[in-house]
């Protein structure tokens, strides 16, 4: 019986000959669905050549499998790191390896990270063993406040990872955004209002290259998709104020898809934010007054924003965008440390913010699914679990990164007696 | 008035310290007696504790923070002092009582690098006190001379469970200057946090800092002329130091005096260094100078030496997971503290940071399981003195906290949940004996920065 439903779902998934054709079976785990199945306990899990072919208790593990059991196993969907710079980074100091801002470029919104990104970055792979499968790369803010569009990767290290080469368009307000602009966060509004107006005047406006008000035509050309809504806005700022004139900015341009990044003063200004339809992307660790924008930082902010039904994901920009985003499990863990549910922190790491970027269906466990989760040997958020089988697409991934390579080169309980280059 | 100046530098130190003596039996000037070279007079410690009464802590899972365990146990604290701590129940006069309700308790968490103070909260240009970016040798000043006591970051890391942290110099200098310990308590002035006693440190700096920021003002502009910059001035540092004990008359030289008392003994070496091959060769500049480096800080290849850490007796303070900002931190592994343990040389975690310091328990748990997950069998308790003794040694004070034993100050953290668990947080931390912070009552110092702030909240 089993063998015929394997049958059935391998063809209807239409998966490619390239999928992992082994049966494998979890059993008694703890599975995060993210569905309206919930958090499931001492559940079972039939994988069939890369897709989800059952979830129920006391299931039967088919002939042939693979068992992954243990004391302590959850599963939960792969995490994904919205706002990272990722793969544009090999060595931060080291200016040949680092792509994540051009200081004297001339381009902006036309400026694609996707061009710079590099899935073979060794920062990608650390990333990837701690259980973070997808992520948002953006490229930073340089001479305007329209930093250039973001890209989707998956964490496979495979050339073809990226998902979306134009996922969204990074924006920065705020102390940052007002420095670049010239001195001022008027400076940075008039810059941004004048470029969303030439995007929205694209083509017409332009007969000539630099007709357009702040962007030339090339970049308000890149721009234009943006403005119309068809791709996301993110928009780093942290200030209640400057948060409140991001909101009168959505209300003057409607379509426009807001996610604001940071927002360390949102609680302050819930009610506008929830009416506005505005998303947050925050983190949890942000509890210092780190700068005069961010006075009303607060370590349950999370909290907050939850009793206000306010659409919000988690980010580590208190630790790191690059190498250390995969700290993000820990960030979300200690936002239930706060006092935020469970269930709440993992989708505010998961579905809420894939949800964003049209992947809802990598944030959910349910039949007939891709495998896109990952196996823990304990609570995830926690700081001592780690993964023990991570699935991107359907695909067993790899959990050696440089990082691996270099300990059990280093490992003290070796014995290999040869010196450790030879090892 | 120049000649003036110079007259009123020219002291014999033996007078110096006579004359801080008498005035003052309690300051710092009896170094001198103990074997130190120079008198340390200035900027004396003027630190109070908390108003506390006696009590016992019982029914608690204690972690001692030298690698003991007791799964339900008592501590007795007397005059801010542990006066008993044991196992099963407390049958002496307690005067309070508090039942941990067999929740973990461990010493006051140590963070030996730190830069809160000096590169406070906001992070504002005026206040950006940390690094003398002005001569790779600074020898002479002071990071207590940069701390700014109304930093909120304090306080965060008291939530934290953070009982005393010291707060080094930046890395741009070869020689940045004195590093200082203090009690993490709540304070108008730098001199009411300092910890009695406690040994001034020097902040050197290896690897990359120094020669970008000094490799177009002059030099040193590469790994080469840090190595010499360090042994031209140890030279001077010895002349120097020569002079002093000769009993003549000296004309004080404050960068100087910092290095000699270095080579007496009195002044530990903290210096930051990344790279395993450079930690090799700076450790031969200490045997040829006859000097002691006590802790490399960051220090993201000692899993590479681990040996020769132990055998030269250096400590290193380590990140759980930090590495890739630049060349000399590419080598970074999750392993790194407990691999350096395991070895036989001193550990310990470290922030630098200003958030990394609020969870340092989480950072030791972290590296723990890793190094447990790729075949080491450390015990939990064993890793606790990664954020207790170790750094307490490192710093010159395990004589008086660090650990939960009979005689130490009673710095102490009840918490709500297993330490290494993300979910725990401190639900009360005591200095010396003081309750500084009740999680549950809300209890805690609030900056006066954050006073009246719009954005100020509970």
């Amino acid at each position: 019986m089993l063998k015929h439903l394997i049958l059935t779902c391998v063809i209807s998934m239409g998966l490619t000959a390239t999928a992992n054709a082994q049966t494998i079976f979890i059993d008694d785990a703890k599975i995060a669905t993210l569905t309206n199945q919930g958090t499931l306990d001492a559940a079972d899990m039939i994988i069939d050549n890369g897709v989800v072919l059952r979830i129920g208790n006391d299931l039967t593990s088919p002939d042939g499998a693979s068992v992954i059991s243990g004391d302590s196993i959850w599963v939960t969907p792969g995490f994904f790191a919205p706002y990272t710079n990722l793969g544009l980074v090999d060595i931060s100091l080291e200016a040949g390896t680092n792509d994540i801002r051009a200081n004297t470029a001339k381009t902006s919104a036309a400026e694609q990270a996707a061009d710079s990104f590099n899935p073979k970055a060794a920062a990608i792979g650390n990333t990837r063993i701690e259980g973070i499968t997808r992520i948002g790369v953006a490229p930073a803010a340089s001479h305007h406040v329209i930093a250039g569009s973001g890209l989707i990767a998956t964490t496979s290290g495979r050339f073809d990872s990226m998902t979306n080469e134009s996922a969204f368009m990074f924006i920065r307000l705020g102390e940052g955004g007002a420095a670049i602009a010239g001195g001022s966060r008027a400076a940075a509004l008039a810059q941004l209002r004048a470029a969303l107006d030439d995007a929205i005047a694209f083509p017409g406006r332009f007969t000539q290259a630099d007709n357009g008000d702040s962007l030339s035509r090339y970049d308000a050309a890149a721009l234009s998709e943006a403005v119309r809504g068809q791709m996301p806005v993110m928009i780093e700022a942290d200030r209640a104020a400057d948060i409140l004139r991001i909101v009168k900015l959505k209300s003057e341009y409607p379509r426009l898809d807001v996610i604001i990044i940071g927002a360390a003063e949102a609680w302050m200004v819930a009610e506008d934010i929830k009416a506005s339809g505005i998303k947050l992307l925050i983190d949890p660790h942000e509890s210092l007054p780190g700068s005069f924008e961010k006075l009303g930082a607060r370590p349950d902010h999370a909290n907050l924003l939850s009793e206000a039904n306010i659409p919000f994901a988690f980010m580590t920009r208190t630790a790191d965008l690059s190498h250390n985003v995969r700290v993000l499990a820990q960030h979300a863990g200690n936002a239930v440390g706060e006092g935020l549910l469970w269930d709440e922190a993992v989708k505010a790491i998961t579905l809420t913010p894939l949800s964003w970027f049209n992947l809802e269906e990598a944030g959910k466990i349910r039949q007939g699914q891709t495998a896109n989760f990952v196996v823990w040997d304990g609570d995830p958020l926690n700081v001592t679990s780690a993964p023990t089988h991570i699935y991107i697409n359907g695909q067993e991934q790899s959990l050696e990164s440089r990082q691996t390579k270099l300990r059990d080169r280093y490992n003290p309980i070796t014995d290999d007696s040869r010196r450790q280059k030879y090892r | 008035m120049k000649n003036i100046l110079k007259t009123t530098l020219i002291i014999s130190y033996a007078a110096l310290a006579l004359a801080a003596c008498s005035s003052d039996s309690d300051s710092k000037s009896e170094a001198k007696s103990d074997g130190s070279l120079i008198p340390n007079t200035a900027f004396a410690s003027t630190y109070e504790p908390l108003a506390s009464d006696d009590f016992v802590i019982t029914n608690a899972e204690i972690y001692d923070g030298i690698g003991g365990q007791i799964p339900n146990g008592f501590i007795h604290i007397v005059d801010g002092k542990i006066s008993a701590i044991g196992e099963g129940g407390f049958t002496g006069n307690a005067g309070n009582q508090i039942d941990a309700g067999g929740k973990p308790v461990s010493p006051g968490i140590i963070d030996i690098h730190s830069h809160l103070g000096n590169y406070p909260s906001p992070g504002v240009t005026a206040h950006g006190d940390g690094n003398e970016v002005t001569s790779p040798v600074t020898s002479e000043v002071y990071a207590e001379h940069g701390v700014w006591p109304q930093d909120p970051g304090f306080g965060h890391a008291l939530a934290g469970g953070v009982t005393t942290l010291h707060i080094l110099p930046g890395s741009a200098n070869l020689f940045g200057g004195r590093g200082v310990t203090l009690r993490n308590v709540a304070a108008r002035t730098v001199q009411a946090m300092k910890f009695p006693d406690a040994p001034y440190t020097l902040k050197m700096a290896c690897g990359e800092n120094p020669k970008r920021v000094y490799g177009q003002k002059g030099g040193p502009g590469s790994r080469m002329g840090n190595v010499a910059g360090y042994r031209k001035n140890w030279i001077k540092a010895a002349e120097y130091k020569k002079k002093l004990e000769s009993g003549k008359d000296v004309t004080r030289d404050i960068q100087l005096e910092t290095m000699a008392g270095v080579l007496n003994g009195d002044i530990l070496v903290q210096m930051h260094c990344y790279r395993a091959d450079e930690m090799a060769q700076i450790m031969d500049i200490a045997k040829e100078f006859g000097y002691k480096i006590t802790t490399f800080h960051h220090a993201v290849e000692s899993y590479k030496i681990g040996d020769l850490l132990a055998k030269n007796d250096v400590c290193s303070a380590m990140w759980a997971d930090w590495y890739g900002f630049k060349m000399e931190a590419n080598d970074g592994i999750r392993e790194n503290v407990p691999f350096v343990h395991a070895q036989g040389a001193c550990a310990m975690i470290h922030s630098d940071d200003s958030y990394g310091i609020q969870r340092l328990n989480q950072e030791v748990a972290k590296t723990w399981a890793d190094g447990n997950r790729a075949g080491l069998a450390i015990p939990k308790a064993e890793a606790f003195m990664w954020m207790t003794h170790n750094p307490a040694k490192a710093l010159g004070i395990s004589d008086q906290t660090g650990s939960l034993e009979t005689g130490k100050r009673a710095d102490i953290v009840l918490w709500s949940a297993d330490p290494f668990s993300t979910y725990a947080r401190p639900e009360k931390v005591y200095i010396d004996g003081a309750l500084s912070y009740d999680r549950a009552a809300g209890l805690k110092p609030v900056s006066d920065f954050m006073i009246g702030q719009n954005g100020g909240h509970e």
